[in-house]
């Protein structure tokens, strides 16, 4: 992944010079044709012009030698002139040659034309008189003309030339300069301890850059709440676990130097509370984990009155030796959607907990009633219930109302909540209207797009 | 020596609360943190052990309450709770010892034995009054050298007499400072036993301040 990386900075570069010079080309060589096409357009305008003289001043007939035209510029020889009347050459410069510069022979040739002569190019005018007598070729060396053009050229495509480099420079600083934010973003998170989680700040940054850094400083901030999260229930763990450990060491150590036999037992008998208390804190604190991390393992079709009849079969011994009155109402099924597993724990937590807070013959009452608006599920009993206070403190973490003589881990209702959060379900607790104790609602809605034939049945 | 024990954990609490007795400390055990406070300041406890998290009232509220109404027994703090900077508040408030559970009961008890010693100035841990030398650890006391075997409540007395040595102490108080809650006291308890001290430790040793209590001098009284 890291090989294939390539540098923002270098392709942004290389691209914006490409680009230049795709552009200057383009210029240039439109620059060219078009000083190419108007000095040839001169330079033809003026051998056009040059055989209209020379024809003009051989219009009537010459001596029997052709005459030489002499030479009185050094670029004469660039240049050719041939008056032929007749077929006889009449008069020539003296680069010309003797045989006519273009053409078949000499007589009744007209127009411009490129020829080569000695193994040099040569762009030549030919033009006649109306009776075809006189034949005139005027020519110019084509080596000569390109010679115009490039100086002509020069002149404008040099500033152009000398100006790449600076401008390679100039891209080079610009695109450096404009990344400079992110170059910096990149060192401070390189620079940062991996640990630390506070937020990044760049100055001057661009607004592009904005929904980027403010993503990150977003993630930051889920993380430290997350390790947050994470540190407060490891401590509040190891605590907890302390106190049924401490609980086992001093009865242990009880039972060790007791000689009295019924404090003995009593010891041991505790000892072995303690570590029942410790393993139930353990399983607990394993579900509470296992729920923190998947956000819902499973989606199935449950009937919370089925789980809840299997649960209160299981606890019913106990309720039953307490003289308790353990009661379910149900009406016919009551389909949510979710994990079997979980509402079972759902369900048991807080039946245990109205049993388990329930003095002897308290009546605990536990009713499933389902209709479109969704499932309604209850446990209700004639315990003493709670202040309010302590209604409100419910359900921190570890939380356990005052005078509780049942030894619990104060987890039950953490790991409550967050079953029937994951769930979507709504959890009130109040006190219960019909039997004075307690009263905890749990309200599934209806899961989306229920009773559709297209959903599997679980 | 009378401990009060404030912890809510009912099996935790049980446990010190036997641990502690049977290692001969007279131990009342309550369970939240208003029960603990009134406890400490209305008897003569030699020493409490006190949980940070109780219910009603949080134990370094008591703590504090505790330290500003001038009550200045040895407190050991037992706690879960063992970050540096709980340490510190709770030693800050006024805890005189800080343990984090589990704890040993024999550690535990020690920890109270030498609270109790240097709150009464003893930096030995043997207690020595005259002629009498008390190793409240042993649990043994003597005289000239020579062992004397006392009952338990006897030794608390003596215990009790010399950790105040000099200072008078009404028959209610050292009742208070002998026994925990629901035991039985006979009216002339304390009166028995001073008596069969002076028989084990001779007359000179315990001196009898008619109407107010019993006192035990650094140094004989002089003849």
């Amino acid at each position: 992944m890291r090989a294939a990386a390539y540098s923002l900075q270098n392709r942004l570069a290389w691209l914006v010079l490409g680009l230049l010079t795709a552009v200057w080309i383009g210029t240039a060589a439109i620059t060219w044709f078009d000083a190419r096409h108007e000095v040839e357009e001169i330079l033809d305008s003026h051998l056009a012009q040059a055989a209209a003289l020379v024809m003009a001043h051989h219009g009537e007939p010459g001596g029997e030698h052709p005459i030489d035209l002499p030479a009185l510029h050094r670029y004469a020889y660039k240049t050719a002139i041939q008056v032929f009347r007749d077929g006889q050459l009449v008069l020539r410069s003296a680069s010309a040659p003797t045989t006519p510069l273009a053409g078949a022979g000499a007589g009744g040739v007209s127009g411009f034309a490129t020829v080569r002569i000695d193994e040099q190019a040569w762009r030549v005018f030919a033009t006649h008189d109306a009776q075809g007598q006189v034949q005139v070729f005027v020519g110019e060396e084509e080596k000569s003309r390109n010679a115009i053009l490039l100086a002509v050229l020069r002149s404008t495509l040099w500033p152009l030339v000398a100006a790449l480099p600076l401008l390679v420079l100039a891209v080079w600083w610009a695109v450096r300069r404009g990344l400079r934010p992110m170059r910096q973003l990149g060192r401070s998170l390189v620079e940062r301890r991996p640990e630390a989680l506070d937020r990044v700040r760049i100055d001057d940054a661009p607004a592009e850059m904005a929904p980027m850094i403010d993503a990150l400083n977003a993630l930051f901030g889920r993380i430290e709440a997350l390790l947050d999260t994470e540190r407060r229930f490891t401590a509040d763990a190891a605590h907890e676990l302390r106190t049924p450990i401490a609980a086992i060491r001093a009865h242990a150590q009880v039972a060790l130097h007791e000689a009295d036999g019924a404090a003995r037992r009593h010891a041991l008998q505790s000892t072995l509370d303690g570590c029942d208390r410790a393993t139930r804190l353990v399983e607990q604190l394993l579900t509470l984990s296992r729920l923190e991390v998947d956000a819902m393992p499973k989606e199935e079709r449950v009937d919370l009155g089925a789980v809840t009849r299997r649960v209160l079969a299981d606890l019913a011994p106990r309720p039953l030796a307490r003289r308790q009155t353990l009661a379910l109402v149900e009406a016919g099924p009551c389909m949510v959607r979710g994990d079997e597993t979980l509402l079972a724990v759902l369900v048991r937590n807080l039946v245990d907990n109205a049993i388990r807070y329930s003095p002897p013959s308290a009546r605990i009452e536990v009713r499933v009633d389902g209709d479109p608006s969704g499932v309604r599920w209850c446990v209700e009993d004639s315990g003493p219930g709670l202040s309010q206070a302590d209604l409100q403190r419910l359900g921190e973490r570890f939380f356990r109302a005052l005078g509780t003589v049942e030894s619990g881990s104060g987890l039950g209702l953490s790991i409550v909540r967050r079953i029937a959060k994951v769930h979507r379900m709504t959890l009130t607790i109040e006190r219960s209207a019909s039997l004075g104790g307690l009263a905890v609602h749990v309200h599934a809605p209806p899961p989306a797009g229920d009773g559709s034939p297209r959903m599997p049945s679980g | 020596m009378r401990i009060l024990l404030a912890e809510d954990d009912p099996l935790l609490g049980d446990g010190l609360r036997a641990g502690l007795r049977q290692l001969a400390f007279q131990v009342d055990w309550v369970r939240n943190g208003e029960a603990a406070e009134h406890e400490l300041r209305m008897h003569p406890y030699a020493a409490a052990v006190l949980d940070l998290s109780l219910p009603g009232k949080d134990g370094l509220a008591v703590l504090a309450a505790l330290r500003k109404a001038r009550v200045t027994l040895p407190v050991l703090v037992l706690t879960a709770r063992d970050a540096v900077h709980d340490r510190v508040r709770g030693l800050d408030a006024g805890a005189d010892d800080y343990v984090v559970k589990p704890v040993d009961l024999l550690e535990l008890a020690a920890r109270l034995r030498a609270l109790v010693r240097r709150a009464h100035g003893q930096p030995l841990e043997c207690l020595a009054v005259q002629d009498v030398v008390l190793d409240p650890a042993a649990r043994s006391v003597r005289k000239n050298g020579k062992a004397v075997t006392l009952s338990v409540r006897e030794f608390d007395l003596l215990h009790t007499l010399m950790l105040h040595a000099g200072r008078v102490l009404s028959r209610e108080q050292l009742e208070q400072h002998l026994y925990g809650w629901g035991q039985e006291v006979e009216s002339n308890a304390v009166e028995v036993h001073v008596h069969r001290l002076r028989r084990k430790l001779g007359n000179a040793l315990i001196d009898t301040v008619r109407g107010v209590g019993y006192v035990l001098m650094r140094a004989p009284a002089s003849p």
